[in-house]
Parts: structure tokens; C-alpha cells; sequence
């Protein structure tokens, strides 16, 4: 069993905390990714768990064990780090066997340990070489190497793929995906990149200023963002936010600027239990359609189109509805024209409402 | 795209445009004050020198005659002392270049600890370095004194005998060693510290994970890490330690006796106590060989780093 347990997790530097009691649970053999803007705190957690970085407050446990005072080698991790911090002056083989060695395990299992992740990562023919004459995208698989030979308790990743370009990024997302499907150690990652958490977790953490904000898996996350804050993270584009009132005793949502939407027999209740309030209304980009058939649950709203930004694929659209603005994910095919207007609507089955003063989500059960 | 290759492959070398010629024209002429100082203030002493060696040249009797190479054949067939002070010189290098090194090295890897105050630490680094070589040798014949000296006085402290520290020929020569790696080493650290902090962290906390202890980590990254460093700063300071000469000569002046005169002191002496300059001159040239040589070791080795990369 290689359960992560944090309780009540704090680092202070000095007088400021960075990480405000953290709590969290990652089961044995979970993909956890830690999200979260610039200087929330992901890394210092990581590296609190990796043993990096001393815990001010609170306990660590990894396995049954708690390690809050144990130094990283006596942890049973291996860490991937943004850099790959391989060892320049040692050989691919050499850097990859290193943690063995230290170990001292007999040299016939070190050769077949490292040959065996130099082969599951395709770097057999790099062995003799010395970083230095690697390209990124290698050097980035030995640095995996190096954490998968021995077989430790967890796997940390600090962004790993951030130093990639954009296609090898995704290529090596695959790879992790895989090594992890094939391996089903405890990995726990840290990145920015939504795209990279989404595809990758079992379980995301969504962090701000130190504080977890929402812990789930990615179609929670992404379906039932239990914060504005996650909500406004996640998607690209992220949700479209709109200020808005309930009108019509929870039967209409009223956005600024007079648009009035029906809402949907289910959510009423819920709706008219926040009658008088100011409310924040979320969308997103992709429940809003362009010249929708008429149908019970989509809301049809006119809208002015500001600008397009053709991707290919899909067109995104900036919209003015009402006296707010919004973008919206659409085929190349509905023909959109900037300073158009546009027949536009909302599936009502798929808003989001949040307090806009706390930020949380308000939802009705089965939203 | 065709055009360039055919342009590179082809062996037709390019005339040089109109603005490229003013621009080299420009260049020269920039270059040449430049040139000229460095004519007159290094190339014509050196010549003088050379040209000096080859003549019978006391000021202590009248006349200026080309003998050849009798100078050289002198120094290096016939004159013991010379030789006596190039053994001292050699043995000056072998202590106190290593000795240097392990001082200064100790000293860079305290300096980069993460202290709260560091100018105290990094002042008490380059302060032995700022001080003026003779100062040196000065302060440490006091510390070295029979009386009065600090060292004495810690030695009768812990209930041992005093010390003929600068007149006993073995006991000098140590003191001097001393004295040497005390104001060289900080010079080593100064170059270690600044090849230290060029290792990223990260490589200590992938070893941390991988299972290394601190001493481990010492041998494993700090040290091939560091490796080029320590390379620069020997052959830096070998060139130096052929010169040594202030710091004995404020300490001992050579002495007792010639126990601790070096090459660079007895060419001191040779011209300007014994005012033999043809003779002196000819010692200088053979020092001159000497650093010249360490030199192009140190510069092959730049050359070979500079290549691998
Ligand atoms: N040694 C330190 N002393 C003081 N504050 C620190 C120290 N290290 C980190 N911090 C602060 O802790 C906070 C969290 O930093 P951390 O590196 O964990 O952020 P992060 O979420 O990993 O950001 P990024 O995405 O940019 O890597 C930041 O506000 C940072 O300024
Ligand atoms: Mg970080």
C-alpha cells in the first residue's frame, strides 16, 4: 500500500504561509495532478512531499509511514524535476543507475533494471551518452528512466513536459498515460497545464493561494466546478462568466442588459430560492450554439459578433449579449462575421450560477 | 535557397565590399595605439632582457661584452644557489599549490552555505586576497615571531615549547608554506565559490532522492562538477608560485641562509643587491621559460575546453 496522506498541511516561509492546511488523500497506485495558477503552491507541496522541503505544520504519510521528519531517500520516491537535473558528467546508463548504486544492489540486477526502463522508454541506443548530446525530448525520458528503475513507492513529476515544444509535449503525454496504465505506481504531478490535467489525472487538486479548492476527477472538475475560481481554470477557453439576477420567481435568469433566459423546469427551485441576489452565470464556450433549432432547453438570445478567431477545427467567437460579452465555440460552418449579428443560444441544462461575492458554486442536486 | 549552396560549396573566395574594406580599414587603425603601447611596455623590456643575458654586465665594473650564452651555461652548469632556489621554488609549488587548493576549496564550500548574513563570511574570503602580498608576509613574521608572536603564545598556551619559527631553516620554510597557502587560498576559493554556484541545485536535490548522503553528494556532483574549476585555478596558481617571492622576502628575506630563497628572490638579488644585470637578466630569461611553459599547459587545456563544446 502506497497511500499519500497529507493532514492539515502548512509551510511558512518566516512569517508567511504559503500552503494553509492542506488535506488530502491520493490512494495507492492514483494519478493526482496538482493544479493551479503560478505561485499557489503546487511545487512547494510536491516538495514537501518528496522531502525537499521541511512541513511547518501538520503530517505526511507515505505508505503507513509517516515521513514528515524522514530525509527524501528514506522516503521510497523518485522525482522528476522541471530541469531533468540528469547528471551532466554522468553517462544516460550511469544516470539512470545511480540511485542503484547507492543502494548498492548487486551490478547483475542494476544492468537489468536500467535495460529494462531504457527499453520501455525506447532510450536502449542513448545509454553510452552523456546528456549533453541528448535533445530535450530524450533527455526528458532518461530523466523517467532515472525515476522508474527503482521502482519507488511514488513517482513526483514538477511539470515535466513544460520544457517541450507543443508536439512533443502531447507525444509524451501519451507516454506517461502509458507508463503509468503499465506500472500502476502512485504518481502525483504538478502542472499548469489543464490540457495535461485533464488527460492525465484520476484525480485532479485544484489549487489557490495554498488553499485546495476543489479535489476530484477531471469530468467533475470540468462538469461541476465547485468554484468559480476552478470553473474560470479549466477549458479553452474557460467559462464565460455574466452577471445576472433571477427574475419571474426562478423561472428566468436576467442577465445585465434587460436578456432574459428561461430556465429549465429542474433547476427552478433552486433558481428561486436565490431570487433577489446578484449571481454570477456561467456558460461554457461550447453550450453556446449559433442559429440553434428551437428546443425546450436552449435559451435563444440575440448576439452581436465582436471577433472571430478561426482555428481550424472550430471558430471561437467573441460575443456581445446584452451588456456582457462572451465567447463561444463554434463550427467554421455557421458562417460567422464579425459585425454580424448572430442568433445565438444557451443549453440551459448546462449553466452554472456562483456567488459572486464568495465565489462558490450554487447548484441544485443532479445539476 | 539553390543559389546559397552553390555559393557555399563553391571554392571562389569573395572580394571584399566597399564597406566591408572601410570597415576593416577602421578596425586597424582603432587596433593600432593598442598595439604599439603593448610594443613598448611588454615586447621591447622582454628583448632588452633577452638581449641583456647574452652580455657580461656589472654596474660593479666597467664594461658591456658579448659573452653568448656563458650567462645560461653559468646558472645552469655551475651556480648551486641557483639551483638551491629553484628546488626551493619547486618544493614552494608542490606544498603549497595542493595545500591552496584544499584550504580554498573548504573555504568556497563554506561561503556558499546559505547563511542569514553573508558579508561577514564573503569579507573574511577576499580580505587575505586584498591584502597587499608584503603586508602578508609582514603579518605572519609577527604571528611567527619568537617573543612575541601569537603562535608561540598558543604553543606555550597549550604547555609546548616556543619555536625558532623564522630562524631554524626547516621550521621557516614551513611558516613561510603557511603564510603562502593563508593568502593564496582565498584566491582558489574566490575561483571555486564562483564554479560552485554555477551547479544548479536541482542536481543536490535529484541526488537527495536518489539516495545520496551529504558526503556522497560531495564526491558524486560537487566534485566532477567542479572539476574544470579546480583545474583553472592550480594551473593559475602553479604560474604563480613560480614567481613566489614577496612573501618570503618580507618574512625571512631567504633566510636563514638560503633556506628559503627562491628563483624569483635570488634574480632580485643578483641585480639589484650584486648589480650583476647581464647575469640576472640571463636567470630571468630562465624563468621566464619556466612560467611560459606552465602557460601553454594552462592554455592548451582552455584551448581543449573551449574545443568540446
Ligand atoms: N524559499 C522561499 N521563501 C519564501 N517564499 C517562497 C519560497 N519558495 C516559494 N515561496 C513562495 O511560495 C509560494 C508558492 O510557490 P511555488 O513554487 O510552490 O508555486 P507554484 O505553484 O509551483 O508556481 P509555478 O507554477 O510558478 O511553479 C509562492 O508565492 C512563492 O513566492
Ligand atoms: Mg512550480
Amino acid at each position: 500500500m502506497s497511500d499519500v496522506v497529507l493532514t492539515k498541511v502548512v509551510k511558512a516561509y518566516g512569517a508567511t504561509a504559503v500552503i494553509h492546511g492542506v488535506d488530502l488523500h491520493i490512494k495507492s497506485g492514483e494519478f493526482c495532478v496538482f493544479v493551479g495558477p503560478s505561485g499557489c503552491g503546487k511545487s512547494t507541496l510536491l516538495r514537501m512531499i518528496a522531502g525537499l522541503e521541511g512541513i511547518t505544520d501538520g503530517e505526511i504519510r507515505i505508505g503507513d509511514k509517516v515521513v514528515n521528519d524522514l530525509p527524501p531517500r528514506e522516503r521510497d520516491i523518485a522525482m522528476v524535476f522541471q530541469d531533468y537535473a540528469l547528471y551532466p558528467h554522468k553517462t544516460v546508463f550511469e544516470n539512470m543507475a545511480f540511485g542503484l548504486r547507492l543502494r548498492k544492489r548487486p551490478e547483475n540486477e542494476i544492468q537489468q533494471r536500467v535495460k529494462e526502463a531504457a527499453a520501455i522508454l525506447r532510450i536502449e541506443h542513448l545509454l553510452d551518452r552523456k546528456p549533453g548530446q541528448l535533445s530535450g525530448g530524450q533527455r526528458q525520458r532518461v530523466a523517467m528512466g532515472r525515476a522508474i528503475v527503482r521502482n519507488p513507492k511514488a513517482f513526483l513529476f514538477d511539470e515535466p513536459l513544460s520544457n517541450l515544444d507543443a508536439l512533443l509535449r502531447s507525444e509524451m503525454r501519451v507516454e506517461i498515460n502509458k507508463l503509468h496504465k503499465r506500472l500502476k505506481n502512485t504518481v502525483i504531478y504538478v502542472t499548469h497545464d489543464q490540457v495535461e490535467a485533464m488527460t492525465l489525472a484520476d484525480k485532479i487538486v485544484v489549487l489557490s493561494a495554498g488553499h485546495i479548492i476543489q479535489v476530484g476527477p477531471p469530468d467533475e472538475i470540468y462538469n461541476r466546478p465547485a468554484h468559480k475560481f476552478v470553473a474560470g481554470f479549466t477549458g479553452s477557453p474557460p467559462m464565460n462568466f455574466l452577471d445576472c439576477t433571477i427574475a419571474d420567481g426562478g423561472g428566468a435568469i436576467e442577465l445585465a442588459g434587460g436578456v432574459k433566459l428561461a430556465v429549465p423546469e429542474a433547476r427552478r427551485a433552486t433558481c428561486a430560492a436565490q431570487a433577489g441576489k446578484k449571481l454570477t452565470f456561467g456558460i461554457r464556450p461550447e453550450n453556446v450554439l449559433a442559429n440553434p433549432a428551437p428546443a425546450a432547453d436552449v435559451a435563444a438570445v440575440a448576439a452581436q459578433v465582436q471577433l472571430t478567431e478561426p482555428l481550424g477545427a472550430e471558430t471561437l467567437g467573441l460575443l456581445r449579449v446584452g451588456d456582457g460579452e462572451l465567447t463561444g465555440r463554434f463550427s467554421p460552418e455557421a458562417g460567422l462575421r464579425a459585425g454580424a449579428p448572430l442568433a445565438a443560444g444557451f443549453e440551459m441544462r448546462k449553466f452554472h450560477l456562483f456567488d459572486p461575492e464568495s465565489g462558490a458554486a450554487i447548484r441544485g442536486a443532479g445539476w | 535557397m539553390g543559389a546559397s549552396v552553390t555559393a557555399t560549396t563553391g571554392a571562389k573566395r569573395y572580394k571584399l565590399s566597399k564597406l566591408e574594406k572601410s570597415e576593416r580599414l577602421l578596425g586597424i587603425a582603432l587596433l593600432t595605439p593598442a598595439a604599439l603601447l603593448l610594443l613598448a611596455v611588454v615586447v621591447y623590456p622582454i628583448v632588452e632582457l633577452l638581449i641583456n643575458s647574452l652580455y657580461s654586465y656589472r654596474l660593479t665594473r666597467p664594461g658591456y661584452r658579448f659573452i653568448g650564452l656563458e650567462n645560461y651555461a653559468y646558472a645552469l652548469f655551475e651556480d648551486d644557489r641557483f639551483w638551491h632556489a629553484t628546488l626551493n621554488t619547486v618544493i614552494f609549488a608542490v606544498v603549497t599549490v595542493p595545500g591552496a587548493l584544499v584550504v580554498g576549496l573548504g573555504l568556497a564550500l563554506l561561503a556558499n552555505q546559505p547563511f542569514k548574513v553573508k558579508w561577514p563570511v564573503r569579507l573574511g574570503l577576499l580580505l587575505p586576497w586584498a591584502l597587499p602580498l608584503v603586508f602578508a608576509g609582514l603579518i605572519f613574521r609577527w604571528f611567527f615571531e619568537y617573543r612575541s608572536g601569537i603562535v608561540n603564545a598558543a604553543f606555550e598556551f597549550v604547555g609546548l615549547p616556543p619555536q625558532n619559527w623564522i630562524t631554524d631553516p626547516n621550521l621557516a620554510f614551513f611558516a613561510v608554506c603557511v603564510a603562502i597557502v593563508w593568502k593564496s587560498s582565498s584566491f582558489m576559493a574566490l575561483i571555486l565559490l564562483a564554479g560552485l554556484q554555477t551547479i544548479p541545485k536541482s542536481l543536490y536535490e535529484a541526488a537527495e532522492v536518489d539516495g545520496a548522503s551529504k558526503f556522497q553528494q560531495f564526491v558524486e556532483i560537487t566534485l566532477p562538477m567542479l572539476k574544470p574549476a579546480i583545474v583553472v585555478a592550480l594551473i593559475f596558481r602553479t604560474i604563480t608560485a613560480i614567481q613566489t617571492f614577496d612573501i618570503p622576502y618580507a618574512m625571512t628575506n631567504g633566510g636563514p641562509g638560503n633556506a628559503t630563497e627562491t628563483m624569483a628572490m635570488y634574480i632580485h638579488k643578483t641585480t639589484i643587491d650584486f648589480l650583476d644585470l647581464g647575469y640576472g637578466s640571463a636567470l630571468a630569461a630562465i624563468m621566464f621559460v619556466v612560467s611560459a611553459i606552465a602557460t601553454s599547459v594552462y592554455l592548451r587545456h582552455t584551448r581543449r575546453d573551449t574545443g568540446r563544446n
